[in-house]
């Protein structure tokens, strides 16, 4: 069974269907990547996976959990690094982490390792003390890479890993992922970075107006296309679908 | 910190264009628009910022919800005996004092505002990002506050006036002039409010100017100093002269402000020694984290842990005034115990807004937590903070205006019960967000509703007997412990309530 699993994921807001028949499945050792443009469904897709909403139809399955049905459990054995960025908080990135770590049940001791590991690894241990509010964005972001690992789970939602991040720490986090993939754990990276993705992600997935459009390989690296050309391709392929054309029309 | 606008320097005529030409000369820094498009620019942001907030149009009921409850409380307070001149004083205080509030737009940039907007949200924080002086920008910004409010806001307000000079051919004539004078003390409120900003901008520490301001108002108080500025304060009943000074006052200290205002004040960093894990710590509660991260958000914001007890303070200095202004003019005090119990207890609402300014619902979605879990810690963070918050002003209360024991046992018995019962209402019905339910017509009519549900009996039993009997005492007494239990079956709804909202995506 895979560490993620959808079957016919439908959502919708109002009149506007964000999700529309997703189906897919991601195993442990996966670092898979979620591409699609603005709107696609992928933000809406990882709040069901996580719990945080209820889907109109579909089954969901992480970690043999279901998020529908019991939220919390799934939330306690994943990851989770959202795009919205945090509201502004005035805990420490050290407090910061030792609310995680007891929301999560998680030893002190334990947190306090894992925090020093991670502000030595992302290189924010100079900050570890300052208010969370006055940190730059690039900042906040290593901070919050590091709640979403301090529990070492078994599955992980990233949407935007590098988002204001510069390249040396870009380079680590990617280093990092890859090898936390590769450790029998399931990786899911949101992102419009398909350069990011073609260099880490074992499996892609494209998605375009809430449908999984393709899903490629790139372990074996054999295509003649780039990822940028089938994403290219797919996504304008399912635009026009929906869009009636004067061409078509006229066929 | 210079108080030099970078772009202030620029000309100010606005008679430019903005073609793509020009865009890059940098001497026309904010000239290609005109104050009076910023200003239309400004108003349609307003609208559909309050509009996207409140459900559409159903904003556009509110300003008839105020008529509505300025009417309609102006007539109950005249039909009842109080006298017309204490009405149109309290009304005079409701604008002051909504002035003061609106004033506080001149926090813009700071982590106030940001919390509740969100970083670069508002057109007023486009001066970062395009020639635009930041002090024309705030000015702007704060005319345009002023316009809208006293249009959406004051106007409803002001036809209270109609109960209080009755209905004849000169009513408009009245109604306006009502206006024009609420008008006047809400912009001093504002002129105000954004004065204190701009002190604060050059480096002030905020206790200083609370001890000035505290200082100000008690030496006023032994001077007898306040009666010729209530007077100020009410113009409408005042001569034209005192009304134009007060106008003339406020374009002084508004202007003045304007150009004290340091549009590159910004704090260094702050840094906080670990006092998370002490605090959670010493909590013996399931929910410890969540308290615990609560009491430090709003500890460590600007303003710190003196944020809830000065918006009681303010509720206690009003109604204060107010007792006295009916006193003077009626003769009638009420019994204080009762009557500050159960006004002070409004303050469950500032206080619960105090508690959800700097976080919001969707972040605790990434952690293993219910929202069910969120609301209750928030509701033992508001009894950690509300109690010792609203204590110290009702204790001042009762001994400043002498409430017999039994008069002050019941009060404090009224302001734990009607505290809580207002909480549960507010979180009932405004979820997270109690700040912006405030401009939502429906729900404001419903929490005023249910404020009034308790409040207005127990206030006119607070005036009628006094001091109070012993069966009143009584009846009190369990209406305050009944209402605290509807406030506490409400408070423990709203986590279920919400969850099933916010996991619906609504």
């Amino acid at each position: 069974m895979g560490a993620i699993q959808v079957d016919g994921l439908r959502k919708s807001y109002g009149s506007v269907d964000a999700v529309d028949g997703m189906e897919f499945t991601v195993d442990r050792g996966e670092l898979y990547g979620f591409l699609g443009p603005n709107g696609a469904g992928k933000t809406t897709t990882i709040r069901v996976l996580t719990g945080q909403i209820e889907p109109d139809a579909g089954d969901v399955r992480v970690l043999e959990t279901d998020p529908v049905a019991d939220p919390i459990e799934t939330r306690r054995r994943v990851g989770i690094l959202p795009e919205q960025e945090s509201p502004p908080s005035f805990l420490t990135p050290r407090e910061y982490l030792e609310f995680v770590g007891e929301v999560r049940d998680l030893d002190p001791e334990r947190v306090a390792e894992q925090t020093a590991a991670w502000a030595d690894r992302l290189g924010f241990e100079s900050k570890l003390d300052t208010l969370h509010t006055d940190l730059s964005r690039g900042q906040q972001q290593k901070v919050m890479i590091a709640q979403a690992f301090v529990h070492e789970p078994d599955v992980v939602f990233i949407d935007e890993p590098l988002a204001n991040l510069d390249p040396l720490v870009q380079e680590q986090v990617k280093r990092f992922l890859v090898s936390y993939a590769a450790g029998d754990n399931a990786v899911f990276v949101s992102t419009h970075n398909i350069d990011v993705a073609e260099e880490i992600c074992t499996r892609v997935g494209i998605v375009a107006d809430g449908r999984l459009v393709t899903e490629r390989s790139l372990e074996d690296g054999g295509d003649d296309e780039s990822l940028l050309e089938v994403f290219l391709d797919r996504v304008e392929r399912e635009e026009t679908r929906d869009t009636p054309t004067l061409e078509r029309l006229e066929t | 910190m210079t108080g030099a606008d970078p772009t202030d320097g620029a000309n100010a005529a606005g008679t430019g264009t903005a073609d793509g030409a020009n865009a890059a000369d940098a001497t026309r820094s904010g000239a290609g628009l005109s104050t009076r498009r910023l200003l239309a620019v400004l108003f349609r942001e307003e609208w559909r910022l309050h509009t996207q907030l409140f459900g559409g149009w159903r904003f556009a009921l509110f300003p008839f919800v105020i008529a509505l409850l300025s009417v309609s409380g102006t007539v109950a307070l005249v039909e009842t005996g109080t006298a017309p001149a204490t009405v149109a004083g309290g009304l005079h205080v409701l604008a002051f004092g909504f002035g003061l509030y609106s004033g506080t737009a001149g926090f813009a940039g700071s982590d106030m505002l940001e919390n509740v907007f969100g970083r670069l949200s508002l057109l007023l924080s486009s001066s970062t990002t395009l020639p635009l002086s930041r002090r024309r920008l705030l000015g702007a910004f704060l005319l345009k506050d002023g316009l809208f409010y006293a249009v959406a806001f004051v106007l409803p307000m002001a036809l209270g006036s109609v109960a209080v000079d009755g209905l004849s051919a000169a009513t408009p004539v009245s109604v306006g002039l009502f206006w024009l004078s609420l008008c006047l003390v809400f912009a001093f409120g504002m002129a105000v409010t954004v004065a204190l900003i701009a002190v604060r901008t050059r480096g002030t520490p905020p206790w200083a100017i609370g001890l000035v301001v505290g200082l100000a108002i008690v030496g006023g108080w032994a001077t007898g100093s306040l009666e010729p500025l209530r007077r100020v304060l009410v113009p409408i009943s005042g001569s034209a002269v005192a009304a134009g000074g007060l106008a003339v006052g406020t374009l002084v200290v508004a202007a003045g402000s304007l150009l004290l205002y340091d549009p590159t004040y910004g704090r260094p960093s702050r840094t906080a020694t670990d006092r998370f894990a002490r605090i959670s710590d010493a909590l013996p509660i399931d929910d410890a984290p969540l308290v615990t991260k609560s009491l430090l958000d709003l500890a460590r914001s600007s303003g710190g842990v003196w944020k809830p007890f000065v918006s009681v303070t303010i509720l206690l200095v009003l109604v204060a005034a107010l007792v006295g202004v009916v006193d003077t003019i009626t003769g009638i005090a009420p019994a204080p115990g009762i009557f500050f119990g159960g006004v002070l207890g409004l303050s469950a609402f500032t206080t619960y807004n105090w508690l959800t300014q700097f976080d919001s619902l969707e972040a605790y979605l990434t952690y293993p937590v219910s929202i069910a879990d969120v609301f209750r810690a928030k509701r033992i963070a508001f009894v950690l903070v509300g109690a010792p918050t609203v204590a110290v002003p009702y204790l001042a209360a009762v001994l400043w205006f002498e409430a017999t024991l039994v008069d002050a046992a019941v009060g404090a018995v009224l302001l734990a019960g009607y505290a809580l019962y207002y909480y549960g209402l507010t979180v009932y019905i405004a979820g997270f967000d109690p700040n912006e339910f405030l401009f939502d017509a429906v729900r404001f009519a419903t929490f005023t509703l249910g404020v009034a549900v308790a409040l207005v009996p127990t206030l006119v039993a607070g005036f009628v007997v006094v001091p109070p009997s012993a069966e009143l005492a009584v009846g009190l007494g369990v209406a305050g412990v009944g209402l605290g239990f509807v406030g506490v079956v409400l408070s423990s709804r709203a986590g279920p309530r919400w969850e099933q909202r916010y996991r619906n995506g609504h």
